[in-house]
């Protein structure tokens, strides 16, 4: 079960961090619907206070009491479900991986296929190819157990940026506020800057110098400052202008830019690594197969069963390390079984070395004779020798 | 598997304090609505000018406050609630591994064309589960560009395979007459089974069918060599069409395991005569993988308190030893249990005459003049006696 602890932390943990902020939405939207309620208690004690009131006065406050009383039941009750909800995924997810324990042989192929699926979703969302993880997402009935809705949501976000437009990625900003002031984002600071650009880039001067009086001046700590002052030359230059340094600032590429800087940060938020499972997977998995016979150009060693030694494989794993092996772990060329106590390996007289079961096999089908696969050459069976190996 | 159970506990406890809290909240406030609208009710009765009595206003002041109280105290315990759910990030956090950073390295597979790899792999990974659609979505989103040509051959296996599946042999059976050569030269017997369970399906329609039979059965004459034994128990076969061979020694032929056994051969002789692995290898590496990692994450701890940096620095070999499993073995490996090395062409495996064998290099140590001492038993030798093996 080590690897359920080694790989399933961001499955459990992006719906916890849902959940999370989930609660304190809650807990705000309660408050705040307290507040207004202990407004209209308030008022109708006032008005109880006041000498000779009249009933229709009293009656008045009690309405907007019981309203003030039906909307905090209402949000209570629509807040605490969302989070109930939320809840509940973590619980759908923790009993899927759950189930990995009692697998059965013909239950742990289909389970395994699930977890490679899940791997893959998650690595073309990462990507960005969020078409494919949809529909591989929905062939394998697998969408409450990927974190998709994040994803999806940063999609929005990011083909908004594409488009050049800011309102969305600042909105998201501003509802994560909390959490980016921790990890120290710029990515505010950075979006303002371009709305800056492109008011210069259409001309708007006057609009451009409003802007940064409004957002620079309390958004500028120390360490934005000379981002600011860069910023501010612009004033002075034209949208075309050739000086290398503002010429930058004016390049279109810098929305790409903030596409990427959006996704790193939306990944720190949730506690996500910067590189996927899936691929950290794939590393360790090739370099614990990798042998240099997967890599020998002359000779046949190459297998084909072998996923190293496959075409496209085999090209990506060349600079990872090799497996370690101090022990030797034999197969039968032949069968491709292991060599062991119930399959002793046999030396022929060429030198080559197979499993006794297979050659056993052969030599009952060809009179006595066996034929070394690799050498072409024939022998009968009383020529091989055993061999022992430690 | 108590990582999980830990992670569960928790989450039971947010369900069930949060579901208390819906519950018994949305009933207090409830009542309180209802209280309050029975208290205007009653005020009500009387005028809308008559003045509130003394009685009714101190009934109307308490309750309120104890409404304002009981809403309070639900803002609270929402509130305290708190703990309860930052506890099952804790948990999350403290039983399962959120960082593997020193197991990765990011130049591998960062790069352009490993990523375009990377995609092809997959893509090819999905085509061979026959699920065009999301390989071609994948075509389009990652600009792949894949060959047309290149996908077709993943396409038909899978067609025909599914073909199997639903017993319908047609598909198959051309396909291993277009390739017939081919799936000689490999020994493979997958036509004449092909060709076998179309005569047992023949056979069991019954005795109307007899001269199609008679027909069918001239197929078996080019297999006579190699299957006499079985085309002699399909003949067999046909002494008791009209009892029907379900009800004979014959019974066996109609097996459905028959069925299953077909798709099988069929996946491999497939497989092996376009060179292919019979499991997606895509498959295999993530699953050892899963295998790989939980060793690598904590020798990485014991390396990180050793003070050496990552996993993945020794730039041949991985630091540790990782068992896969025998079924995960794809190559003959031969590590001297003297020198305690791995084999290779300068330093080849050899067997000593008594049969042990150890590597080259161990052998020329072990060895004085022209005597050697097999280290595992008495056996003394030449050392020139030695033979080089290969596994």
């Amino acid at each position: 079960m080590a690897d359920i602890k080694a790989l399933e932390h961001p499955t459990l943990k992006v719906p916890y961090e849902l959940l999370n902020k989930k609660f304190r939405s809650a807990q705000k939207t309660i408050d705040r619907e307290i507040s207004k309620l202990q407004g209209a208690g308030g008022e109708l004690e006032v008005c109880l206070q006041r000498p000779q009131v009249t009933i229709g006065e009293v009656t008045k406050a009690l309405d907007n009491m019981v309203e003030k009383l039906k909307l905090l039941k209402r949000k209570a009750d629509e807040s605490i479900t969302e989070e109930l909800d939320t809840a509940r995924m973590i619980k759908r997810r923790v009993d899927h991986l759950k189930e990995a324990e009692h697998l059965q042989d013909h239950t742990r192929p289909l389970w395994q296929k699930k977890r490679l699926d899940r791997m893959l979703v998650e690595y073309f969302l990462r990507a960005g190819y969020y078409n494919t993880a949809l529909k591989l997402a929905q062939h394998s009935d697998i969408e409450d157990l990927t974190n998709i809705d994040l994803f999806m949501t940063s999609k929005a976000i990011e083909e908004s940026l594409i488009n050049h437009e800011t309102a969305p990625c600042l909105n998201w900003c501003y509802e994560n506020k909390s959490k980016l002031r921790k990890l120290r984002s710029s990515l505010e600071f950075k979006l303002r800057q371009q709305e800056f650009i492109e008011m210069i880039r259409s001309n708007c001067r006057i609009d451009a110098v409003r802007h940064a009086r409004k957002y620079f001046s309390n958004l500028s700590e120390d360490c934005h400052m000379s981002e600011v002052q860069r910023v501010m030359g612009l004033l002075a230059f034209s949208p075309d202008t050739q000086i290398s340094q503002y010429k930058e600032l004016l390049d279109p590429e810098r929305w790409t830019e903030l596409v990427s800087q959006f996704r790193y940060e939306n990944f720190k938020l949730h506690q996500l690594n910067n590189a996927s499972v899936f691929t950290v997977t794939l590393q360790a998995g090739l370099s614990a197969l990798k042998t240099p016979y997967c890599y020998k150009i002359e000779g046949n060693s190459k297998n084909a069963e072998c996923p190293v030694c496959s075409r496209n494989l085999n090209k990506l794993g060349e600079h990872l390390p090799y497996a370690h092996c101090a022990n030797s772990k034999l197969i039968c060329h032949i069968s491709g079984q292991a060599l062991n106590e119930h399959n002793p390996p046999m030396m022929l007289p060429n030198g080559y070395v197979y499993g006794c079961n297979a050659l056993e096999e052969m030599a009952i089908q060809n009179e006595g004779k066996v034929m070394c696969p690799r050498s072409r050459e024939a022998f009968h069976i009383e020529k091989c020798e055993k061999v022992f190996v430690m | 598997m108590d990582s999980c159970l830990t992670v569960e506990r928790e989450i039971e406890k947010v369900l069930s304090k949060f579901g208390g809290l819906h519950d018994h909240g949305v009933d207090t406030l409830d009542t309180y609505i209802t209280t309050l609208e029975n208290l205007k009710k009653e005020l009500n009765e009387a005028s809308p000018d008559s003045e509130v009595q003394v009685t009714q206003s101190m009934v109307l002041n308490q309750t309120g406050h104890r409404i304002l109280e009981a809403a309070g105290r639900m803002g609270q315990e929402h509130k305290d609630l708190h703990s309860t759910v930052s506890k099952v990030g804790k948990m999350i956090d403290r039983n399962f591994v959120s960082e593997f950073s020193a197991v990765f390295t990011e130049s591998s597979f960062e790069n352009e064309q490993a990523q375009e790899l990377l995609n092809e792999i997959v893509c090819e990974h999905f085509l061979r589960q026959g699920k065009l659609e999301i390989a071609e979505a994948l075509n389009k989103e990652a600009n792949l560009n894949l060959d047309p040509m290149q996908m077709e051959p993943f396409l038909e296996l899978h067609r025909i395979l599914g073909a199997l599946k639903r017993r319908t042999l047609q598909p198959a059976l051309s396909w291993t007459a277009a390739n017939r050569d081919k799936l000689e030269m490999q020994g493979s017997c997958l036509e004449f089974k092909l060709h076998r369970l179309q005569f047992i399906e023949l056979v069991s329609q019954g005795p109307e069918s007899q001269s199609q039979i008679l027909q069918y059965a001239r197929n078996f004459a080019r297999f006579a060599d190699r299957h006499s034994r079985d085309i002699q128990v399909l003949m067999g076969s046909l002494l008791y069409i009209r009892q029907g061979i379900e009800n004979s020694p014959y019974a066996f032929l109609l097996d459905p395991i028959n069925w299953e056994e077909i798709c099988d051969v069929f996946t491999r002789d497939a497989c092996a005569l376009m060179g292919m692995s019979v499991e997606s290898p895509l498959s295999v590496s993530i699953r050892a993988g899963c295998k790989a990692l939980p060793p690598l994450l904590n020798i990485r701890q014991v390396m990180q308190q050793r003070q050496v940096s990552g996993v993945w620095t020794s730039k041949d070999e991985l630091p540790v030893e990782i068992d896969l499993g025998a079924e995960h073995r794809y190559h003959s490996i031969f590590a001297c249990p003297i020198l305690r090395q791995q084999s290779t062409e300068h330093n080849p495996p050899v067997r000593l005459i008594c049969g042990h064998v150890i590597s080259r290099d161990a052998l020329h140590k072990l060895a004085s003049g022209n005597k050697v001492k097999c280290p595992y038993c008495p056996v003394e030798q030449n050392p020139d006696d030695a033979k080089v093996v290969v596994f």
